[in-house]
């Protein structure tokens, strides 16, 4: 009770220490002129509809008008190669998946730039956990007893995937590693066809993002076994998470953050951090980005965020070579 | 009657300013990004997206449709007064609506296209308000194995296209087929024929293909040649309106061109563009006097504009009732959706009613409107053929390299454009058709795909195809359209000999 009541008195205190130390590096750091958001996938995704909610705000912090602007294909490459390419000026923003570009190098061949040398972190901005959800078809009613069927019917279980490669298709490999079963993994041409495939029984599970699966779990066209992340999700109280049945960390989700050309000026790069922290970390915005099933997740520093990225792509890398899944 | 309330608050939620104001915007917008060929509906939606974010869901969604069907409309006036098609769809109607135009009767033909796209969008809003639901679980049914059996009648379909010479049809059928491997593959996460270049790793895109084929090719095709031959032609108000006979011959084709793209429509992946081949191969076959087609046949524009029509506004079918995005389109429509706070999914139409009936209720509005505008500009759009070459072709050439650039902001589109522009060029020179190589680039994706994952779910167990009902349905009528080909070839040769012989 008593840390509850101090915590408003300790943060506004750390949030005063926070302006009065960073006020002076700010100064230096002007924008001049537009600042883009490339989105490197098509509109209407997670990752469109976040910088289109951060661009106007970014915009009024800054002075300096915001845009958003897609450039879908190779599966976020080609906007993270742009980006990468870009004048390191600090100007030109990167949105995106932070899973799906670093597991990019172990799965696909050519791609022209590299993750860790050509982009510099900014902040992460959002965490979004996975659902496990079966098909009706077969009646399982909990994760168990899909475990124990796929463990008695090697093969027997088909599992869709939103393409190779894709983040839920690792997470897919991931678990029959973990649980030494056996599936018929398939690729669908992106997640609206994976969820399309389980609710009508054509394939008998997926792993997704809340925003896809909890609407037909909440209407009973699929059932939830199982959610990534910490703690169970409001809506499915009753579905546990992978942690509680003895799963490890790893099976996180999908991760969204903001990166920029390396090279950019570190003061610029600092004052990007401080704005989009406190824009994410509004209580608005953390309600918009709860309303696409995310959880707002700001990196304490962007060097923060550059150790979580090559520990994930190093990780991912040598799990990616493990289970087959590069070509 | 719960419909008869579900109505009329749709039409409390559409008739409202704001709402009208956003869906003649919308259709208005749509008609003209249809008419310039290249610029598409997707890159103009995704444009005006951010537009929405200070309107309402509903008004948002009313005006982003409205772009989307608008687009139908006018996607044949440049297939028609051309020969190039406004979008990938409408390519199949330049195969008669050319040929009307060069004998004077191109104001006939955009009247009964915009008749036809009326009849098509009318009827298919009238079945979406009356029976969205069950259709949409019917189209979750629909699983690998079907998909694969009904893109084979479409391929052996496709053969029909082909006026000219069967053996040059099926090597453009085959050419379309290879280019349709390029990119990245989906069973696998192959890159196929990409050579290393990021820009082909979602394979080759569909809008430089058509707009090179079809447009650049014309454009070249036609250095010299248009000034005295069309401009001659007057345009007088009788130029534009159908004789009864036309009427006539046109009244079936519409409602089966409608049936074809609504049920092409419903299915998540199919597109548009597959309906109105769908719609003209099957004119072209059940048809008494077939060699009309490719000379101007009405039959031959009238079926496939209701039925890509049809299947656009059936799209929206999943995408509201399930949550399901049919194309890239619909998913934009789904993510403005969930800007404005509304998670797509099987509950978005019993949450909110009044988003699903106003919806409704402004596709008919829309389409009235459409009508309205359209026909007006009948007589306008004739007098395109008025401007001269050296003014009209080069806009032409740069309003497809705009176009194509607004999808993926990509100059490599550009350049791949200008290489099927020679390629086009080429076929055009050796009397290959480019709509068979178009059909087979669409088609060959998406039957390689289905197929692999149906036998890799089914343990390479080939005899699915003939043991699902839908599956063997399609699977029957395919060797059943080969056969008679087949018959109908030795019967014609048959005839030809005893004429010969007498």
């Amino acid at each position: 009770m008593i840390k509850m009541t101090n915590l408003p008195a300790t943060s506004s205190f750390m949030a005063c220490a926070l302006t009065l130390s960073l006020s002076l590096p700010a100064m230096a750091a002007d924008f001049r002129g537009p600042v883009r958001i490339v989105v490197p996938f098509a509109p209407g995704g997670t990752s469109d509809i976040l910088a289109r909610y951060i661009a106007p705000e970014l915009s009024d912090a800054i002075g300096q008008p915001v845009i958003v602007e897609n450039k879908a294909g190779a599966g976020g490459n080609i906007g993270a190669d742009f980006v990468a390419k870009a004048t390191p000026n600090g100007h030109t923003l990167l949105l995106s998946d932070l899973t799906a570009l670093l597991a990019a190098p172990s799965v696909l061949t050519n791609i022209s730039y590299d993750i860790e040398m050509d982009l510099a972190p900014v902040t992460m901005v959002s965490y979004s956990p996975y659902v496990m959800g079966a098909s009706n078809a077969h009646g399982f009613e909990s994760f168990d007893a899909f475990i124990d069927y796929s463990l008695e019917n090697p093969l027997g279980i088909s599992v869709a995937t939103s393409g190779v490669g894709a983040n839920n298709h690792i997470t897919t490999a991931r678990l029959m590693q973990e649980l030494g079963v056996e599936w018929n993994v398939i690729a669908y041409r992106g997640g609206s066809d994976a969820t399309r495939a389980v609710v009508s029984g054509e394939s008998d599970m997926l792993l997704n993002g809340t925003t896809a699966t909890l609407p037909f779990a909440l209407n009973h066209q699929m059932t939830p076994l199982a959610v990534t992340g910490e703690e169970r999700l409001t809506e499915l109280p009753d579905v546990p998470t992978f942690r509680e049945l003895g799963m490890p960390g790893e099976l996180d989700g999908t991760y969204q953050g903001i990166l920029v050309t390396a090279g950019s000026p570190p003061e610029i790069v600092e004052r990007l951090h401080e704005e989009l922290g406190r824009i994410i970390n509004t209580e608005a915005m953390t309600a918009r980005i709860a309303e696409q099933g995310g959880i707002a997740r700001v990196s304490g520093s962007p060097e923060a965020l550059g150790e979580w990225m090559s520990e994930q792509k190093t990780e991912l890398a040598a799990f990616i070579s493990d289970a087959g899944i590069a070509q | 009657m719960d419909l008869l309330s579900n109505l009329a608050l749709g039409i409390e939620t559409a008739f409202t300013l704001e709402n009208l104001l956003y869906c003649a915007l919308g259709v208005t917008i749509g008609m003209f990004i249809g008419v310039i060929p290249g610029i598409g509906h997707l890159a103009a939606i995704s444009m005006l997206l951010p537009l929405t974010f200070y309107v309402p869901a509903t008004t948002a969604i009313v005006m982003l449709a409205g772009i989307y069907y608008g687009a139908q409309y006018g996607g044949s006036t440049a297939s028609i007064l051309l020969n190039l098609p406004g979008t990938p769809a409408s390519a199949v109607v330049c195969l008669d609506g050319y040929p009307m135009a060069q004998q004077g009767r191109a104001g006939v033909a955009l009247m009964m296209t915009t008749v036809a796209s009326f009849v098509g969008s009318f009827i298919t809003v009238i079945v979406l308000a009356a029976f969205a639901p069950p259709l949409a679980s019917f189209a979750v049914a629909f699983n690998s194995t079907d998909y694969f059996s009904m893109m084979l009648l479409g391929l052996v379909a496709a053969a029909i296209l082909v006026q000219g010479s069967p053996v040059k049809g099926i090597a453009a059928v085959l050419l379309g087929l290879i280019l349709g491997l390029v990119g990245t593959d989906v069973s696998t996460g192959i890159q196929r024929y990409a050579f290393g270049l990021t820009f082909l790793y979602d394979g080759i895109n569909i809008v430089a293909i058509a707009m090179g084929i079809f447009g650049v090719a014309e454009v070249i095709a036609n250095v010299g040649k248009v000034k005295g031959v069309q401009s001659a032609q007057k345009i007088t108000f009788r130029s534009l309106i159908p004789t009864r006979q036309d009427v006539k011959q046109s009244i079936m084709p519409m409602f089966r061109g409608t049936g074809i793209g609504t049920g092409v429509g419903i299915l998540p992946g199919t597109g548009t563009s597959i309906a109105s081949f769908l719609a003209y191969a099957v004119e072209k076959r059940i048809s008494r006097h077939p060699a009309k087609f490719g000379k101007g046949a009405i039959e031959g524009i009238t079926a496939p504009e209701s039925a890509n029509n049809a299947a656009a506004q059936s799209a929206f079918i999943p995408t509201l009732t399930l949550g399901i995005p049919g194309d890239a389109v619909m998913a934009l429509m789904l993510g403005a959706l969930l800007i404005h706070g509304i998670t797509p999914g099987p509950n978005v139409i019993s949450d909110n009613p009044s988003l699903f009936w106003g919806l409704v209720i402004s596709f008919l509005i829309g389409n009235v409107l459409l009508l309205i505008l359209n026909i007006p500009l009948v007589g306008l759009w004739v007098r395109l053929l008025k401007v001269p070459y050296p003014l009209l072709y080069p806009s032409i050439v740069l309003f497809i390299a705009i176009g194509v650039y607004s999808i993926n902001y990509s100059h490599m589109d550009i350049m791949l454009v200008a290489v099927f522009g020679v390629l086009g060029c080429l076929m055009l020179l050796l009397g290959f058709e480019p709509a068979p190589l178009l059909l087979g680039y669409i088609l060959g994706p998406m039957i390689e795909e289905n197929f692999r994952r149906a036998l890799m779910l089914n343990q390479g167990d080939m005899m699915v195809f003939v043991e699902r009902p839908v599956s063997a349905a399609f699977i029957a009528l395919s060797v059943l359209l080969l056969a008679w080909s087949a018959y109908s070839m030795v019967k014609d040769r048959r005839t030809a000999r005893m004429a010969a012989g007498q």
